[in-house]
């Protein structure tokens, strides 16, 4: 799978293959994957359910190791670290946005977006200044105080974006991060990750079913049955790959 | 926003469950806490009873058998015996109260002398010798009620049929609450000798003050002794043996009581266990997030632990708390049953009914915790899709 711009290196993915086992039963789920990505990509992963793609964000994201072959973001090979190792990995590298945002509802739009740095070493200053350029970034710096309940479907998901920037992560990971917006608020979104990805330049890898999302990536794969069928690079060029 | 204010806003998150949790735990600790200083007070009696140097000299079949008031110039006359005076237990109620404080017969002339740790003035103390009607009482007690020097205080007779009709002579203090009241032991004999009470001449009991306490096993012997071969042989101890046998009285009471609270602890860890198990399980997804943006599992622990801590230790503070001014309040309102300030009687109980609710806090904290910090993430994750 070639690299389609010219940054540096971010994501390695070399002959990866994911099992998953069940009582006797062992699941393939991702099989001879290879993939790379460079700083300022913007890739889609799509497919059936089923298909493994959000097994494949996991192992980008450090969630889960293979079962076989490498994964290497930012420089970690993260099938050979530790659970604390890739905890503290995470914590440093990589933004997560999810489907149903998952802001903790007993703390305020700005708590939410302060809380992965409160693993970090900042002072309560330099906490308080990163926490306001992320929500200026997502436009909700008028929300701080507000509680998650406080706040509509697609302000909770700029939030949790808010959170996902915080640190400056090099990756961003999105599982389905429009799924459960209006259409509205999915384009507001949408508008909002593509802005980090030009702007700030950040990698992004993001899950998606909806076409009009994917269309926003610089890259599209196709997976089915754990396997890379196809890509889709800028130019809607569509390139067998398998 | 740091750990502590996210574990607090977990607490607040369910607050009816959160209360109930610190209630539960806040009334079973309040019931250790009133358990315990009643048989902390035992102690406290017996350990203040060490530090006399008196004996109680009483008759061989205890509290019922007699001795005869000639025995106390007996005892007096015992080598290194400093002063010894009848006492004898009135047990009088005051108009509709059954046992509103401890009545003792006793001689006026030496009492102050027995208990030289208490002080009267002077005049006070010589008014009460000459008065036969006069009576000294516990400065608490005439606080409590009012009194002053020359009130009244009428007590009607439960075991004699006499009512005394006394006139408060003085008032002492001590370094304790005794909750007494000291009259003329001939003031009750005269009277019972004018109802031809039959049991006339009982000093009661003697209580003792040795001069030294290396002659006191001494003291004993010779008393025993000198009224083994006579018609009232005597048993005689340490003022502590004596408080010891009260305290023994309550028997497997005791290991009764220690044990109800140790059954009401771990009844409290599987309560409080349950609702951590509950609310951990309502956050799975959360942990799962927290885990997922970088908390190591240490802190996750730390996150779920010390939120089992902090509501048990909530219900800790309200639980002593109540414990203790239940027991100031009996303190106040019933000193004959509860003599000692919550202070005197729980000193480090209060400390251990902390270290209790700390301990529920981790027992019932522990599994969750765990469970949370092993949490997988991915499982964590899947269970919102």
């Amino acid at each position: 799978m070639s690299n389609s711009n010219a940054g540096e290196t971010v994501v390695v993915v070399r002959d990866v293959c994911k099992e998953f086992h069940r009582e006797k039963l062992t699941i393939p789920v991702l099989s001879g994957i290879n993939l790379q990505l460079s700083e300022g990509d913007y890739l889609a992963l799509m497919g059936p359910s089923g298909s493994g793609k959000t097994t494949l964000l996991n192992l980008i994201a450090g969630l889960d190791r293979p079962t076989s072959g490498d994964v290497v973001v930012c420089g970690q090979n993260l099938g050979q670290s530790s659970e604390g190792e890739l905890a503290k990995w995470r914590s440093r590298h990589v933004g997560f946005i999810f489907q149903m945002y998952n802001l903790i509802p007993v703390l305020t739009a700005y708590e939410n977006v302060e809380l992965p740095l409160t693993l970090t070493s900042l002072s309560r200053r330099q906490r308080d200044d990163h926490v306001k350029a992320a929500l200026e970034v997502v436009g909700l710096q008028d929300r701080m105080d507000h509680y998650p309940r406080q706040l509509s479907g697609g302000q909770e998901q700029r939030v949790a974006i808010a959170r996902a920037i915080v640190t400056d992560p090099t990756l961003l990971v999105a599982d389905e991060p429009t799924g459960d917006l209006d259409a509205r608020s999915a384009t507001e979104i949408l508008e909002l990750m593509h802005r980090l990805n030009t702007e700030f330049r950040k990698t992004i890898v993001m899950v998606t079913h909806d076409p009009n999302a994917a269309d926003r990536a610089r890259r599209i794969l196709h997976l089915e049955k754990g396997l890379l069928v196809s890509e889709v690079v800028e130019s809607r060029t569509k390139k067998a790959v398998q | 926003m740091k750990t502590f204010k996210y574990i607090w806003r977990n607490i607040r998150r369910n607050p009816i469950r959160s209360l109930l949790t610190i209630l539960s735990v806040g009334f079973s600790l309040a019931l250790m806490t009133v358990l315990y200083g009643f048989l902390a007070s035992q102690e406290t009696w017996k350990n203040g009873a060490a530090q006399a140097n008196r004996i109680v000299v009483m008759n061989i079949q205890g509290f019922s058998g007699k001795l005869p008031i000639s025995s106390v110039d007996d005892v007096r006359s015992t080598k290194s015996v400093a002063a010894a005076v009848p006492f004898a237990w009135f047990g009088g109620s005051y108009q509709d109260e059954q046992m509103p404080f401890a009545q003792f017969a006793t001689d006026p002339e030496y009492v102050f002398n027995v208990w030289p740790e208490y002080s009267i003035p002077p005049e006070q103390l010589e008014a009460f010798k000459t008065n036969r009607q006069g009576c000294v009482l516990d400065r608490r007690i005439a606080e409590r009620r009012g009194w002053k020097v020359g009130d009244r205080v009428p007590l009607k007779g439960a075991i004699y049929p006499f009512d005394l009709d006394l006139e408060i002579s003085g008032i002492f203090d001590s370094p304790k609450n005794t909750d007494s009241l000291y009259f003329h032991w001939d003031y009750l004999n005269e009277g019972l000798k004018q109802q031809s009470y039959p049991n006339i001449d009982n000093a009661g009991t003697i209580f003792a003050r040795i001069s030294s306490s290396d002659s006191i096993p001494t003291v004993i012997k010779s008393i025993d002794d000198k009224f083994g071969s006579s018609d009232t042989p005597t048993r005689s101890q340490t003022e502590a043996a004596f408080a010891q046998m009260f305290v023994d009285m309550l028997g497997n009471v005791q290991v009764l009581i220690r044990n109800i609270g140790l059954a009401v602890v771990f009844s409290l860890s599987l309560v409080t266990a349950n609702s951590m198990a509950m609310a951990m399980r309502e956050r799975v997804t959360e942990i799962a997030v927290l885990k997922a943006i970088g908390f190591p599992r240490s802190r996750v622990l730390f996150m779920v632990l010390g939120e089992a801590c902090a509501i048990a230790m909530l219900g800790g503070f309200l639980g002593v708390g109540m414990g203790c001014l239940f027991l100031q309040g009996m303190n106040s309102l019933m000193p004959q049953f509860f003599p000692f300030t919550v202070l005197e009687m729980l000193g480090p109980w209060i400390s251990y009914g902390l270290i209790a609710a700390a301990v529920l806090g981790l027992i019932s904290g522990i599994v969750p915790a765990i469970r949370a910090a092993q949490m997988s993430v991915i499982d964590g994750l899947r269970r919102l899709a």
